[in-house]
């Protein structure tokens, strides 16, 4: 609003105009417009694109107009009504309505993500064994903590030693060298011995048992208990009592302990139920909770009931009258299947997780390293003198290292990590490296600005109170610059699981049809199976299959941007 | 794959294993197969010889010597709840392969079979690959095929001969320079000819002047001191640029056209769209009145409609012929050119990669190949084929 904020500026009508104010009132206007033009210009563009992808993966007008005409009275037309009627009549209506309908679609979304973990990279026993391992190390640490709480650097090491002896034990030593002095290579004596596994770690110990309990049992005290612990918290804060938090956690456990001693009999998977019901019910339920108690906004739950009721009426009537629904590429099929040489049997499944894994791989690898160098550059790094110039340098080529091409980080991955450390050809792991590489600057400049946005009063302050440099760090700049570094490393990562070049060189393959159990088998990420289906020969699968996976690659995509949203929303509100 | 679903299975397998004697017995003398079907079948098999089994490292890894007990047989029997408690008395070595594969019966039959066959190579060979692939992988679950496409030199350069790809397909011989260069990496390249293919030059609808087209015409404009405009290869042509669009110079197929329709003496041209792609190649060429370009004939059997092939003889006195799966297999047609798949004798000798190969050499012989848009092997080829492998496998 150029033109708004600059009217408490000008004189007043009665002053008359002088020519010079004309102008740049006239220039004030086109600029205004020129910047409007560029924005509708580019959204229109980018909505046509997508518009153009989504028609092709749905193929909305394969089906009946019948059929159209049916959910558009019974599913559009009263949903909007609703809502219309919510956000202009009743304000938190609006708000209870879309997260009333929003939360169980993420939570469903997010559910079928653990599920799909579940499925195809840990077993359930081994989470809990994992679980069961921090929580040994977490005693630990607090034990030594109650014990001897003035020993920093012992504690140091309990907190680095114990959650790895909990997951890893001590493993077997072996030993097996000649020491020889480095020049003349006289061999002095043979060092040879080696030992059985010294202690078994806490998930081994655990999947070692005889008899194992049910999975769906574990999920629920792994899981389902201690997120209705957190979410507890925030009800007995809500409710400022305590009970909140005992109710949660009774009533998820109910809840979860019913469904998954029924959910069989409708032929869902107990374990499944378990997962599903507690990142969907669980959140729904402690939401309702606060709308129902606060009696604000009621009306706004309607809105996910018109909603299910319309699709459940919708589809009964298309059922009688028999009109066709619309056969789209992006189905349950093309979800849950591998690819194919048949375009209707192709599916994007072990693409999809695929690239989660390689996600994991990147987040474990570049977040740590690029905040680390993040934190060093701007709080530790000399800033003067000599050192200082060299340390600007080493910044300003960190900022041409983002726009390096992702086909040469390819090629140094292939270098590096398939050839030199021979870690595997297409292995997730490697390709994890090779893209967290080629994020890894965009995260440290990212995480650099949230840094150096955090004031220097609060540093200052924290000196002023005696704290030292860590502790300043650690306690004042860290959680201030949080949510600038997440959103700008979640950002990132939309980036890197968009990025085929990279997979291309470092061999993940054009067709993979087993999912990889683990960060050394091998892959295709969903941008690497898009681009091997735009070469094939039948156009179905240029034209059908292909856009049902950039509907999926935009779906994975908006979603981690949501979360980035949320988690920059939370921190925001906090600090 | 979940843990548990291996552990499942894996307790029915260990109670067959009971009634099961035989080969895995003699197998579980070794006692560090890698396969796990066979690993398990010495816990039931091992009886009362005391050669200890080697226990299983299924998916999560409790490989603890799991009927590890050399000393009896009965003791696989409580194997069988899957919980993986060793009690035995063996000396279970655990190999645990780590790869917690569902073996269906544990009688070392080709059910077991886990691991993985990896494929490189020709963009022209990848349909056949893929379709075999997603065919194996319908028997053998476990086995997991990679198929790449990476066009036969870059498959040989960067994947095969440095040891990461077990098969590379080839729509040309491997070259002298390349073999080499798998020697020195101690790759063995064995060759399967498993296809042939209707090379196909193409060009747009509109260009209604050519129908018939010889080697020598061919060359003059795929050269290297090509002929720039239509007419001047031939008079009554149009006085036109020809836009060239054809295959990258990492692809067997621009080989094959170099060698044996430009000319050995020449070089192909510098000056055409050069891609991996063939269908941006067809895509070039109904763009422009004036193109041409070259590629397999199952893309121009799937675009027939949007470009036109030429007609090509060898010379002046040959005949005019049309690329056709029939003409290629008649041997009428010159452009005829014979597809590859190269296997690493090492890689051969995993159970897994014999086992595709197998089955790839048996099926290049079906329709299934013609309906990719290739001529299948002969009968006499694939039963060539067959005896080659069997003699590099030694089974």
């Amino acid at each position: 609003m150029a033109g708004g904020t600059a009217e408490p500026a000008e004189p007043p009508e009665s002053a008359g105009m002088t020519g010079t104010e004309e102008v740049s009132r006239l220039r004030g206007t086109l600029f205004e417009a020129v910047t409007l033009g560029a924005t509708v210009f580019g959204l229109l563009m980018v909505g046509v694109l997508l518009l153009y992808v989504v028609n092709d993966a749905v193929r909305p007008l394969s089906a009946d107009p019948g059929w159209h005409l049916v959910f558009f009275l019974t599913l559009v037309v009263p949903s909007l009504s609703v809502a219309a009627y919510c956000y202009t009549r009743e304000g938190p209506a609006g708000e209870v309505a879309y997260a009333t309908f929003g939360l169980p679609v993420v939570g469903l979304l997010v559910g079928a993500g653990i599920v799909v973990v579940f499925l195809e990279v840990v077993s359930v026993a081994d989470w809990f064994g994992l679980a069961l391992a921090l929580v040994a190390a977490a005693g630990a640490i607090e034990l030594h903590r109650r014990l001897r709480p003035y020993a920093a650097l012992e504690r140091l090491a309990v907190l680095i030693v114990a959650p790895l002896v909990a997951i890893f034990g001590v493993p077997a030593l072996s030993v097996d060298r000649t020491l020889a002095t480095p020049l003349t290579g006289t061999e002095l004596f043979t060092l040879s011995f080696s030992t059985p596994k010294l202690l078994p770690g806490v998930p081994e110990l655990f999947t070692s048992l005889p008899v194992l309990p049910l999975d769906w049992l574990l999920l629920v005290v792994s899981l389902t208990l201690p997120v209705a612990f957190a979410f507890g918290r925030i009800v007995s804060r809500r409710r400022e009592d305590d009970r909140g938090r005992l109710e949660t956690v009774a009533a998820a456990g109910a809840v979860a302990l019913v469904g998954a001693l029924v959910a069989p009999t409708v032929g869902i998977d107990a374990a499944h139920w378990v997962v599903l019901a507690t990142t969907t019910l669980l959140p729904l339920g402690v939401y309702l909770e606060g709308v129902v108690r606060e009696r604000a906004g009621l009306a706004g739950l309607w809105f996910p009931v018109v909603v299910v009721a319309g699709t459940l009426v919708g589809a009964l009537v298309v059922e009688t009258v028999g009109f066709a629904g619309p056969d789209p590429w992006l189905d349950w099929g093309f979800l849950t299947s591998a690819t194919s040489r048949s375009p209707a049997d192709a599916g994007i499944y072990p693409a999809l997780v695929g690239s989660i894994l390689m996600l994991v791989v990147i987040v474990v690898s570049a977040f740590p390293v690029g905040v680390g160098a993040a934190i060093y550059l701007e709080e530790y790094a000399p800033n003067s003198g000599p050192l200082g110039t060299f340390v600007t340098l080493v910044e300003i080529n960190i900022g041409n290292l983002a726009g390096v091409p992702s086909v040469v980080y390819g090629l140094l991955g292939l270098a590096i990590f398939v050839r030199t450390f021979d870690l595997g050809n297409g292995t997730v792991i490697v390709g994890g490296f090779t893209v967290g590489l080629l994020i890894l600057p965009i995260v440290i400049i990212s995480a650099q600005e949230a840094i150096r946005a955090v004031p220097d009063s609060l540093r200052q302050a924290s000196y002023g109170m005696g704290a030292t440099q860590w502790q300043t760090i650690r306690n004042v700049v860290l959680p201030r610059a949080l949510p600038g570094t997440l959103t700008g490393t979640i950002l990132a990562l939309g980036r890197a699981i968009g990025e085929t070049a990279p997979l291309l060189m470092i061999g993940a393959a054009a067709s993979v049809r087993t999912p990889p159990n683990g960060f050394f088998s091998r892959f295709s990420a969903m941008p690497r199976q898009i681009y091997s289906w735009s070469s094939e020969i039948q156009p179905e699968f240029r034209y059908g299959v292909l856009a049902a996976g950039v509907v999926t690659l935009l779906v994975v995509l908006l979603m981690m941007n949501g979360t980035a949203i949320l988690i920059r929303n939370k921190y925001q509100r906090e600090s | 794959m979940t843990a548990d679903n291996g552990r499942s299975i894996g307790g029915v397998s260990r109670r067959k294993f009971i009634a099961t004697t035989g080969v895995a017995g003699v197998l579980s003398v070794a006692g560090c197969s890698e396969n796990d079907a066979s690993g398990d079948g010495n816990g039931g098999n091992g009886n009362g010889n005391g050669n200890g089994g080697n226990g299983n490292g299924n998916g999560n890894g409790n490989g603890n010597g799991n009927g590890g007990n050399g000393g009896n047989g009965g003791n696989g029997g409580n194997g069988g709840n899957g919980n993986g408690n060793g009690n035995g008395n063996g000396n279970g070595n655990g190999n645990g392969s780590g790869n917690d594969s569902g073996n269906g019966n544990g009688n070392g039959g080709s059910e077991d079979l886990s691991g993985e066959v990896i494929i490189t190579g020709s963009s022209t060979v990848f349909p056949v690959s893929d379709s075999f692939a997603e065919l194996f992988m319908e028997e053998y679950p476990d086995v997991n095929v990679t198929v790449d496409s990476t066009g036969s030199g870059g498959g040989f350069e960067n994947h095969f001969c440095p040891g990461d790809s077990d098969i590379n397909g080839a729509s040309r011989p491997i070259q002298e320079a390349e073999t080499e260069n798998c020697g020195s990496n101690d790759v063995e390249p064995v060759e399967f000819q498993i296809a042939s293919d209707a090379l196909t030059v193409a060009v747009n609808n509109d260009a209604d002047w050519v129908d018939c087209m010889t080697f020598d015409e061919l060359s003059q404009i795929w050269r290297d001191d090509r002929a720039q405009t239509w007419s001047d290869v031939r008079d009554d042509w149009p006085d036109e640029e020809i836009a060239l669009f054809g295959p990258a110079s990492t692809s067997g197929t621009y080989d094959w056209f170099n060698e044996n329709v430009i000319g050995e003496d020449y070089e192909h041209t510098a000056e055409h769209e050069p891609t991996e792609e063939d269908n941006l190649i067809v895509q070039g060429i109904q763009d422009n009145q004036y193109a041409m370009g070259y590629f397999g004939y199952a893309y121009y059997s799937e675009n027939s409609d949007s470009v036109k092939a030429v007609e090509v003889r060898e010379s002046e006195d040959g005949e005019c012929t049309e690329p056709s799966l029939e003409n290629a297999q008649s041997g009428d047609y010159p452009m005829a050119r014979p597809l590859f798949i190269y296997a690493s004798e090492e890689s051969a000798q995993r159970p897994e990669v014999a086992e595709f190969l197998n089955f790839y050499i048996e099926n290049s012989e079906t329709d299934r190949v013609s309906e990719i848009g290739y001529v299948p092997a002969s009968t006499d080829l694939r039963d060539e084929n067959l005896s080659t492998l069997e003699e590099i496998t030694g089974s």
